[in-house]
């Protein structure tokens, strides 16, 4: 079923295998960057690696390392981290749920139903809040699940509720205001995907006999599954380690890892738990994606087998 | 293209459904950046509570130098890594576009981590970094504030740059560059004159999207400023801690004018593009979305 894999890539033309013109070395202009990256990013994680090895020696030094151990991932490990650990983690999987049931008829809506010239308008409406302030975005919403706020007294006038509105500093609250603000990261992926899918396949289906429903199924939905993946991943990873959502609106009762994290670094100024901390966040996010990832294409795959092996029984006819 | 269209004219109940969906999904988008907007003309003495309709707001804003201050502090920080990522992403989109070799599957790797890594792990690992390097190395420069703001800022940034200019690369025809070379050009000047202006669009659009990006950076920020240098989403987020007033909605409010004009730049500039990717905006959610 080769029609059914990935829109299929533009064929490179055969390069010329030696060109005179060659003389500054190979990818020079990425070396920069490698540069960079290393010297800004995978050094200073791995101190901070080295740093969870180490130990808080006193009321004023952030950190020693002159005695290695695991025991602060043993002291991070404690109940108290992985109650917020579990709270993050549901709030997490919850949040990119709720994101991708949000944003597949959004991002439908926008890439088929709507007419060309409004796509690009409509598509940057939604671009529009994802590049407005993050923190100001989540203080609006601070303000208006106050208690004392105006929508707490226009449901109140309306007699929705009765009592002032008890959302603001709960995990309510911080459940909302993630799925706010990474929404746009899963429409954006999904859009892109949906918008590539060629109009014929689904005419083709259709003239197979499809109905919409199996169209649906087993064509749009297939070949919107990388752009789902790639949504999945985006909402997900930043989410769990979310510090601005929680802080702003979570209170004591909706506090998250990142949080925790941060905590160790700025209050308590224990930068070898802290960095335990961030160790265990880092393993727990990739290898959450990993898995996720891996099942989703063991379902894709079982999907297109699925699907190769319906047509194949109905070619006959 | 006319099955489409055909489609539309019968109106569909799931259709009507999808667009109720839409339109209320932008509505919830819109929902808090709206609340912010109107809340910063409240001329009450706290933010939540609004107590009347005026332009104070804007002009204690504007008369406040904690806040002029730390809006200058973003605004340098901003430029700063504008420059710094499209330098950096520049060479890295068109070595990955044209000189692609053993390296790059790594160095997407490396990209795709600095772009997917949860900023407090960045943020709380440049911390100790720039500690390390400032204070236990004595490299004095990496103790300067806006030093630290504009490097720390600079890394997402770059990967943005480099996708952009990449993509830009790739929908390009080579043969330009080859017919520069064959005619005797030096690899510097085929890059001034003929690379450069060709992908000068999506260096444009790079540089200001970086801009805005490092406009509106908060967690790495409030990590690795030092006092004297507080950038302006760090200054929000200490006065959340004691008490938000109306100046700060009317200052977000004057940044969201910013960033919706830099934005609209952008927009132009791709849409202008003949060798683009279609529709500017299209072609700017597509290369965020990775592609």
């Amino acid at each position: 079923m080769t029609t059914l894999q990935e829109s299929a890539a533009p064929v490179a033309p055969a390069r010329p295998v030696a060109r005179r013109w060659l003389r500054v070395p190979k990818g020079i202009g990425a070396l920069p960057i490698g540069v960079w990256i290393v010297l800004f990013f995978i050094l200073p994680f791995g101190l901070v690696v080295w740093y969870s090895f180490g130990y808080k020696p006193d009321m004023y030094t952030t950190h020693s390392n002159d005695v290695l151990s695991f025991d602060r991932y043993g002291e991070a490990a404690s109940p108290a981290f992985f109650a917020i650990f579990g709270r993050t983690l549901k709030i997490a999987v919850v949040g990119t749920l709720l994101c991708l049931v949000i944003a597949f008829p959004m991002a439908y809506w926008m890439a088929v139903k709507l007419a060309p010239k409004w796509r690009g308008i409509v598509l940057a409406l939604v671009l529009i809040p994802y590049w407005t302030n993050f923190l100001v975005r989540t203080i609006g919403w601070q303000i208006s699940l106050s208690p004392d706020g105006f929508v707490s007294s226009a449901l109140q006038s309306v007699h929705i509720i009765d009592s002032p509105l008890e959302v603001l500093y709960t995990s309510g609250a911080v459940q909302l205001g993630v799925v706010y603000n990474y929404l746009p990261l899963m429409i954006l992926p999904l859009y892109v995907a949906l918008e590539r899918l060629d109009p014929k396949l689904l005419e083709a289906s259709r003239d197979l006999g499809g109905t919409a429903w199996t169209t649906f199924w087993q064509v749009t939905v297939p070949l919107t599954a990388s752009g789902a993946t790639a949504g999945l991943l985006l909402v997900f990873v930043p989410l769990m380690g979310d510090y601005i959502t929680p802080t702003v609106l979570g209170g004591a009762k909706g506090s998250m890892v990142g949080q925790m994290v941060a905590g160790q670094f700025q209050s308590a100024q224990n930068w070898a738990l802290g960095s335990a901390m961030a160790v265990l966040l880092m393993i727990a996010v990739f290898g959450t994606s990993a898995i996720v990832g891996g099942l989703l294409r063991l379902v894709g795959r079982i999907t297109t087998l699925a699907t190769s092996l319906t047509l194949t029984t109905k070619e006959p006819r | 293209m006319s099955t489409p269209t055909a489609r539309r004219r019968r109106i569909h109940p799931i259709d009507g459904l999808l667009t109720v969906w839409g339109l209320l999904g932008l509505a919830f988008l819109f929902f808090p950046i709206m609340v912010m907007v109107a809340f910063s003309f409240n001329t009450g003495r706290t933010l939540q509570a609004f107590e009347g309709f005026g332009i104070q707001p804007f002009v204690d804003a504007l008369s406040n130098p904690a806040i002029t201050n730390s809006v200058t502090v973003s605004l340098i920080t901003a430029t700063g890594v504008a420059i710094v990522a499209t330098v950096l992403g520049t060479g890295a989109g068109i070595a990955l576009a044209r000189r692609s070799g053993w390296w790059a599957p790594g160095l997407l790797v490396l990209l795709g981590l600095v772009m997917v890594t949860p900023e407090i792990v960045s943020a709380i690992s440049l911390l100790p970094w720039f500690v390390t390097l400032g204070v236990d190395w004595g490299l004095s420069g990496f103790n300067i504030g806006q030093v630290r703001l504009i490097i720390a800022n600079s890394l997402f940034s770059s990967a943005v740059v480099t996708f952009i200019v990449r993509a830009r690369m790739a929908g390009m025809n080579e043969s330009l560059e080859e017919a520069a070379a064959d005619l005797y050009a030096s690899p510097f000047r085929r890059f001034v004159d003929i690379t450069l202006p060709l992908i000068r669009p999506a260096v444009i659009s790079g540089a200001l999207l970086s801009f805005t990006l490092s406009l509106d950076n908060t967690v790495v920020s409030s990590f690795v400023s030092v006092a004297g240098s507080t950038p302006w989403p760090v200054y929000i987020f200490a006065s959340l801690k004691s008490s938000l007033r109306p100046e700060i909605a009317a200052m977000s409010t004057l940044m969201l004018v910013l960033t919706l004009i830099v934005l609209g730049i952008v927009v132009l500039i791709l849409r202008r593009d003949p060798g683009g990717s279609g529709s500017g905006v299209a072609g700017l959610a597509g290369t965020m979305a990775g592609r």
